[in-house]
């Protein structure tokens, strides 16, 4: 009994463990306060676009003027007062970097307190990464590698420039424009994002990161990323969002978007840790993010894998639509809230081509006053003959006053279609955690033993730089030992 | 008359306001996402469709029976008409529009062995209050028969006292031209039991609602179903379980099987409220497709607040194991024959939640009725 009322205290004493929530003093350019035609306009400007991105710009403003916010997730906050904000924020950079020298200090400064220092990231080795603030030792160093490759990657406001068709063709086919009310928003003004396009029968022979970039640019509030994956080849994408927030406005809502041609596999893991607000529920990300995959060609695959431990609210559906035959669909994910934090995350599979499967493998974790949801859709078209779809979601609680709730829907209108569907709900086992201090493990260790345990099948997903970092946020975030 | 008349008429009015400020709802309601009643009905119609006529056979003795046309119950009976569990908007609409109905009062310790059969064969709104005081028990079969078209909009109340124990067996015959709506709201007391079986063979549009309140430690609800839909059966299943208090338990268990152009749809949500430590709550429902253009919508759903409690669900959807059928021609079943006892096997343990033996015979028996016309259409 003493157990539980233990584990209880020290998630209630995790309150500072947020070491990623300073701030760092760097003159920046804004746009205006306030959205308005003006606002998208001015970020258009201030990114050198051609008229056909303005447009798409208005035309997707145009109509979140007219949208209403969504209120159906659980999820609860003060109205958004979308005119008390700004929309565009970056450092003032404005010349490019040689060296590493020319960079600010404090930049620099900000980067070792984060633990990524610019030397060692650049030694990991199979990583690269997309910095927007040019360091030539470390951007050039992978670039050969890629280009070698026929990889394209970069930033979207660069690919807008120099691969204007390829952008035109798939930007917003997979997240149309007016999909939803926080795409929409972010359709008309988004800053930046990344743009990856991996060639036929490529494998992409590293890894790409944003790690750098999200942290780095500040431009990350409304980053769009735009992946294809041409017929046979294979990228693997990473995307780390542990930063600090250097703006006033806690709204992030970011688009992603996939397409995988005839037998492309793209793989995308998540670590995402956001501000989470203090342990009184005082401040933290709102982070309303559209993150959706095209298997268009046959024999292709999306993975999504995510971990989530920041944010104050997160209110993401990173979704498969398995429109060619024999596609596959995956989703991995581990939520955990804590504190006041409130997560409202799952998948959406949608199979439309015959012989489709996919599998969805969801744990989520609440502590403290948080509150959890896992809200999902695996839906069976007529057409999609064969079809297969595993789901289970399993829910942890940590202490009586949090909530984890379980939303799945299911639909199928194929009769060979076979969906199969496993949720439970339980709390930490006195009976385990019993058993692991009898043998002298420290508590701890055990709850961090058991709720790394309740998690391994989404650990093992993680590329493993990731894999580590995951572990030690599952701890940081329940266990107020590490960190 | 009595007492309980004037606020009778008072919360009547309540429902009708509350009718219309609501409407009909439909399928951008999330909770009708499966079944657009607006589609196939409106306002008017409810209101027009006027009072159902019921018709209970053979009351055994130790069972009151106030018909709510007359107005005779005592306010005993009467406080819980229109205060029982949730009010959705066809709910409302039943108590506004009915001018009829039956409550049925068990009174204290009585245990009544032999079923009370209500039939309803008519269209319109009617209201069924069942008040079970302590420790009494009785089992409700609620026979549902007739297509006459339009609505029929059934509003059901049940009140079970401290150790009371209801076994209900819910029976709607296939009617294709009709659109069935029911509401059923149960309160249960400490110890308190609800036992409910719903065999659906499909309407044009059918729903069934239930909105469960185990309101005191150790109330419980175990609920169980089938539907054999063929052609252009619908049959919908929306239940709300909540546990309310601690040391509550549920089960539920739903098999559907779906032939034809038909839909079966199940939305299942438990909630568990804060506090509420020591509930135990198991939800299973599992479709079996055989048209072609067949459709399964299940929805199970776990709203949780309390960390000491036992809550799991399992759904799924597929066709007949084709493992299992071969298995059975191997052995030299025919294959119409093998696909049937596979059905048949698929339905068996939802059948058997039913405890009263003659029922239960009487469930399987539509069900063998039914089959025919569900695997008739190959895929």
């Amino acid at each position: 009994m003493s157990a539980a009322a233990d584990t209880k205290e020290q998630v209630a004493a995790l309150g500072e463990k947020y070491k990623y929530g300073f701030v760092t003093d760097i003159e920046m350019e804004r746009a205006p306060k306030g959205l308005s035609e003006d606002t998208v306009k001015f970020i258009s400007a201030k990114k050198g676009e051609p008229e056909w991105m303005l447009d798409w710009r208005l035309g997707a403003f145009r109509r979140w003027s007219e949208m209403t916010e969504p209120n159906w997730a659980r999820v609860h906050y003060p109205k958004i007062d979308y005119q008390d904000a700004y929309y565009y924020a970056a450092p003032k950079a404005p010349e490019k970097k040689l060296s590493l020298d020319e960079v600010d200090p404090k930049l620099l400064e900000t980067y070792a307190k984060l633990g990524i220092p610019l030397s060692e990231q650049k030694m990991l080795a199979g990583v690269a990464v997309d910095a927007v603030f040019d360091s030539v030792s470390v951007a050039t160093t992978f670039k050969a590698k890629l280009n070698e490759a026929g990889v394209i990657f970069c930033p979207m406001s660069e690919a807008i420039r120099d691969y204007p068709d390829m952008v035109r063709k798939y930007l917003g086919t997979v997240v149309p424009v007016s999909d939803n009310f926080f795409a929409t928003l972010n359709s008309a003004v988004f800053s930046d994002g990344t743009f990856v396009y991996v060639p036929k029968g490529v494998r992409c022979p590293m890894e790409l990161s944003t790690y750098f970039r999200i942290n780095a640019s500040n431009t990350g509030q409304f980053e769009r990323t735009l992946i294809i994956a041409d017929e046979g080849s294979y990228v693997s994408y990473l995307e780390g969002c542990t930063a600090p927030m250097r703006d006033e406005n806690q709204l992030h809502a970011a688009v992603v978007e996939l397409v995988a041609l005839e037998g492309a596999e793209i793989k995308y893991s998540t670590v995402q840790n956001w501000y989470p607000g203090d342990e009184n529920g005082k401040g933290g990300i709102y982070n309303f993010v559209t993150k959706r995959g095209d298997c268009r060609g046959a024999r292709s695959k999306i993975s999504w894998t995510q971990v989530e431990t920041g944010s104050a609210i997160t209110w993401k559906y990173p979704s498969c639509i398995l429109r060619g035959d024999d596609t596959v669909g995956e989703f991995y994910s581990i939520a955990i809230a804590n504190h006041y934090q409130q997560a409202d995350t799952g998948t959406k599979m949608i199979h439309l081509g015959k012989n489709t499967r996919s599998r969805i493998i969801s744990k989520g974790i609440s502590a403290g006053k948080a509150q959890n949801t896992y809200r999902g859709l695996v839906s069976v078209h007529p057409k999609a003959v064969n079809a297969r779809n595993y789901t289970q979601c399993d829910s942890l609680l940590i202490g009586g006053k949090c909530g984890a709730h379980t939303v799945p829907y299911i639909e199928s209108r194929n009769s060979s279609a076979r969906i199969e569907h496993e949720a439970t709900t339980s709390k930490i086992a006195e009976d385990q955690l019993f058993y692991c201090l009898q043998r002298g493990i420290s508590q701890d260790e055990a709850v961090s033993l058991i709720v790394n345990g309740f998690c391994r099948e989404v650990l093992q997903q993680l590329p493993m730089e990731f894999a580590v970092e995951a572990q030690k946020l599952v701890g940081i975030s329940l266990e107020g030992s590490v960190g | 008359m009595n007492a309980a008349l004037p606020s009778r008429e008072a919360r009547r009015a309540e429902a009708l306001e509350s009718f219309r400020v609501r409407g009909m709802p439909h399928r951008r309601f999330e909770h009708w996402k499966y079944s657009d009643l607006r589609a196939v009905l409106d306002a008017g119609q409810v209101a027009q469709s006027g009072t159902a006529a019921w018709q209970v056979e053979k009351l055994p003795e130790g069972v009151e029976l106030f018909d709510l046309g007359k107005l005779d119950a005592p306010e005993l009976v009467m406080r819980n008409l229109g205060a029982i569990g949730a009010k959705p908007t066809m709910k409302e609409a039943s108590l506004a529009f009915a001018d009829g109905g039956v409550a049925l009062r068990v009174p204290r310790g009585r245990k009544i062995a032999e079923p009370v059969t209500l039939h309803i064969s008519s269209t319109g709104n009617v209201r069924l209050l069942a008040v079970l005081e302590e420790e009494s028990s009785l089992t409700l079969m609620e026979s549902h028969t007739g297509d006459a078209g339009l609505l029929r909009n059934v509003g059901v109340e049940i009140a079970l006292g401290t150790q009371a124990r209801l076994s209900h067996v819910r029976f709607a015959a296939s009617a294709p031209k009709s659109i069935t709506i029911e509401h059923i709201g149960v309160a249960e007391a400490r110890g308190a039991q609800y036992r409910a079986h719903f065999a659906n063979f499909g309407s044009r549009l059918s729903r069934t609602e239930l909105h469960i309140l185990l309101q005191e430690e150790d109330a419980e609800a175990h609920l169980s179903g089938v539907n054999v839909l063929g052609d252009e059966g619908h049959a919908d299943l929306t239940s709300h379980i909540e546990h309310v208090a601690g040391n509550t338990r549920s089960t539920q268990l739903f098999k559907k099987v779906a032939g034809g152009h038909s839909r079966a749809v199940y939305q299942g949500k438990i909630t568990v409220r804060e506090g509420a430590n020591g509930s135990d709550s198991r939800q299973t429902a599992k479709a079996l497709l055989l048209g072609g253009r067949a459709e399964a919508d299940l929805k199970p759903e776990l709203v949780i607040f309390a960390d000491d409690v036992k809550c799991a669900h399992g759904a799924a959807v597929g066709d007949l194991d084709p493992e299992s059928l071969f298995y059975l021609r191997s052995r030299g079943v025919p294959e119409a024959e093998a696909r049937h006892m596979l059905i048949r096997a698929f339905l068996e343990d939802a059948v058997a939640e039913i405890e009263n033996e003659e029922l239960r015979a009487s469930v399987w028996h539509a069900v063998e009725h039914a089959l025919p016309h569900a695997v008739r259409v190959s895929p």
